[in-house]
């Protein structure tokens, strides 16, 4: 199928986050950010759930013309072996770190699905929350990795504007448009718990990417009712390849989609990355956002070196703005009065969510009580 | 002495605090404490034992006079919140556990058929289960039949400060149970906990409404007196509301025809 989705048209509650968000909007900044902060006291309370990203591999088979870790870059491709993950993991564990984001670039012969399934394995293995930003895969690949430990999917669709899509992907996989704006759903279909959902500001027009967004999101909460769902809002920031976003977002708009989005989704996790300065992050936190990422590296590892080693000095997939160590992030988080919570899952609670929608009439029961699930290998 | 009475356990507080969203564990603690609370209430994925500067079950179980019950939020089934009542009994040692189960992770709506299914099975294990649930009196009493200590329905959706949402159905539910019924999720304001009292609710939870106040300390204080107040009034016997007023004295005055 490649038919553009109906439920990308379906303008259900569109109008007032499209009011909201136009640049003549007639509420001002200031107004949305108190109900944003509000809105977010209430249901959030005085905290911020806090990740780290670990690279596993930069191998790619994708030509995105944004990305610093595309196909043709003449960047040193590697991937973590298994000792060095859980290195890695122990290094990101000292740090206080426990809910990793395990990210690989698109499938290729050197960081396939065996790969990552094993990574998945081991990282569930040292810490209580595992998510994945990687390729697009199958149903059955995600109720594997879902078994295996993995609570959380990321993948953005990059931008909605199809046209756009297509000149920005130059080649590979990640070229076909539909395939990757049906990913979420097939994670969720897999039993994966959560899906994270985002547009990468700055290569389209912004406002549209995030009605679309919305709609998205809105969708997968219709079909998948189980789903968690985030919102992450990263910005084009100079990387590997030195990229010129067409659709420059400044600090304005993004602090008004972000407020928009927590007033027109008031339970939904809204994320920002360390590709925000310490600045703007510390500014958001309590204002909308829910969830940050702390003390990142976006090289291929990066956290058990203490000395300046070769792989150090390249470049990740993009740079980082906000470079303090987790605890100088959580100082300043503090002194918002505001708790950085590091563990917020509970390992027990992994494994494959029920996913009833398509299940049989005579299913329709309690979901069974049954042993532990064999552990993965 | 006027009790509330969980399983074998008695309490001469009837308020129970929730303790996630607080800006850090000195103001969580102080809240506990200002609230006069014997019971409360932890999140079992804010255990830490990794590091104790991110963990909620260490600073708790060192204030005297507390009871912690342990609960399942985050799990979205029944095997997962069986899952986790085991490990919490293990790490608390509390035979105390609330299930909350909400597959909806946006907006935390309990799911009654898991409920049911793990509330049923720990307590037949020896829990004393304390099931969060929607305002709904079938639910209620099939959790009673199974042996519950107490039915905890919502007034509102958590997190909402809507209040006593659900307070026709919580009547209802009152009326019928024969086990504690605690108000929990959606209390705003010291008020809204003392008409859940006067209704007749044996205990209510609050968590955002203290985390979130200007001062939490002073916040649970204030829930503290409401729901004391609460209490008194109940057992004091409200006046007849105008339109429900029933003759003071029967009409056997009247004799038979």
């Amino acid at each position: 199928m490649s038919a553009w989705p109906e439920w990308l048209n379906d303008n259900r509650d569109t109008a007032a986050l499209a009011a909201m968000l136009s640049p003549t909007s007639p509420r001002s900044l200031e107004a949305l950010a108190a109900e944003s902060r509000a809105i977010t006291l209430r249901r959030f309370g005085r905290t911020v759930t806090l990740y780290a990203p670990l690279y596993l591999s930069n191998y790619c088979s994708s030509g995105c013309a944004y990305c610093g870790f595309a196909s043709d870059r003449k960047t040193p491709r590697h991937r973590l072996e298994p000792e060095k993950i859980r290195s890695e993991l122990a290094a990101m564990k000292k740090l206080g770190i426990s809910d990793v984001l395990l990210l690989t670039g698109e499938r290729t012969a050197a960081a396939d699905f065996d790969y990552l399934q094993r990574s998945v394995a081991i990282a569930a293995e040292e810490m209580p929350r595992v998510a994945v930003e990687a390729f697009p895969m199958g149903v059955s690949e995600y109720r594997t990795l879902a078994d295996c430990g993995c609570t959380g999917i990321t993948i953005y669709q990059e931008t909605y504007n199809r046209e756009r899509y297509e000149e920005l992907h130059r080649w590979g996989p990640k070229k076909d448009f539909i395939d990757r704006l049906e990913t979420p759903a097939r994670a969720l279909e897999g039993g994966i718990k959560s899906v994270g959902l985002g547009v990468l500001l700055g290569l389209s027009d912004p406002v549209e990417d995030a009605l679309c967004l919305y709609r998205h999101l809105r969708h997968l909460g219709r079909r998948y009712w189980r789903a968690g769902l985030s919102l992450s809002f990263p910005r084009m920031r100079p990387q590997t390849g030195g990229y010129e976003p067409p659709f420059p977002v400044d600090n304005h708009l993004l602090a008004r989609i972000i407020f928009a989005f927590r007033i027109a989704l008031p339970d939904s996790e809204l994320v920002l990355s360390t590709r925000e300065s310490a600045a703007f992050r510390d500014g958001m936190a309590g204002l909308g956002i829910t969830r940050m990422s702390v003390e990142s590296k976006t090289t291929v590892g990066g956290y058990c070196d203490n000395e300046e080693s070769e792989e150090q000095k390249e470049k990740g997939q993009f740079e980082i703005s906000d470079d303090r160590t987790a605890k100088e992030f959580c100082a300043a988080m503090r002194a918002k009065n505001i708790d950085p919570v590091f563990k917020n899952w509970e390992p027990s609670y992994n494994g494959a969510s029920a996913t009833i929608h398509h299940e049989k009439e005579a299913d329709r029961s309690a979901t069974p009580i049954t042993p532990e699930a064999e552990p993965c290998h | 002495m006027d009790v509330l009475t969980l399983g074998s356990y008695t309490f001469s507080s009837r308020l129970i605090l929730g303790t996630g969203k607080f800006s850090n564990s000195t103001v969580m603690l102080g809240a506990v404490r200002a609230s006069g609370a014997q019971l409360v209430t932890v999140a079992l994925r804010r255990f830490n034992r990794q590091q104790a500067e991110d963990d909620l079950f260490g600073p708790l179980s060192a204030i005297e006079g507390i009871t912690l019950m342990p609960n399942t939020s985050g799990a979205s089934t029944a095997a997962e919140a069986v899952r986790a009542a085991h490990i919490a009994r293990e790490l608390s040692g509390s035979p105390f556990i609330k299930v909350e189960i909400h597959p909806n992770p946006q907006h935390l709506m309990p799911d009654p058929i898991e409920t049911f299914e793990a509330a049923r099975i720990l307590a037949k294990e020896g829990f004393l289960v304390m099931p969060y649930i929607a305002a709904d009196p079938v639910l209620a009493k099939r959790l009673e039949e199974v042996g519950c200590a107490s039915v905890m329905p919502l007034g509102s959706a958590i997190g909402s400060g809507q209040g006593l949402a659900t307070s026709e159905i919580l009547n209802i539910i009152i009326r019928e149970s024969g086990i504690p019924v605690i108000v929990d999720a959606g209390l705003r304001s010291p008020s809204e906990a003392a008409h859940a009292m006067e209704m007749g609710c044996e205990a209510v939870l609050v968590n955002s409404a203290v985390a979130a106040a200007g001062n939490p300390a002073v916040m649970a204080e204030a829930f503290a007196e409401a729901v004391a107040a609460g209490r008194k009034a109940f057992r004091a016997g409200l006046m007849e509301k105008s339109g429900s007023a029933v003759a003071t004295s029967p009409l056997t005055f009247l004799g038979t025809y």
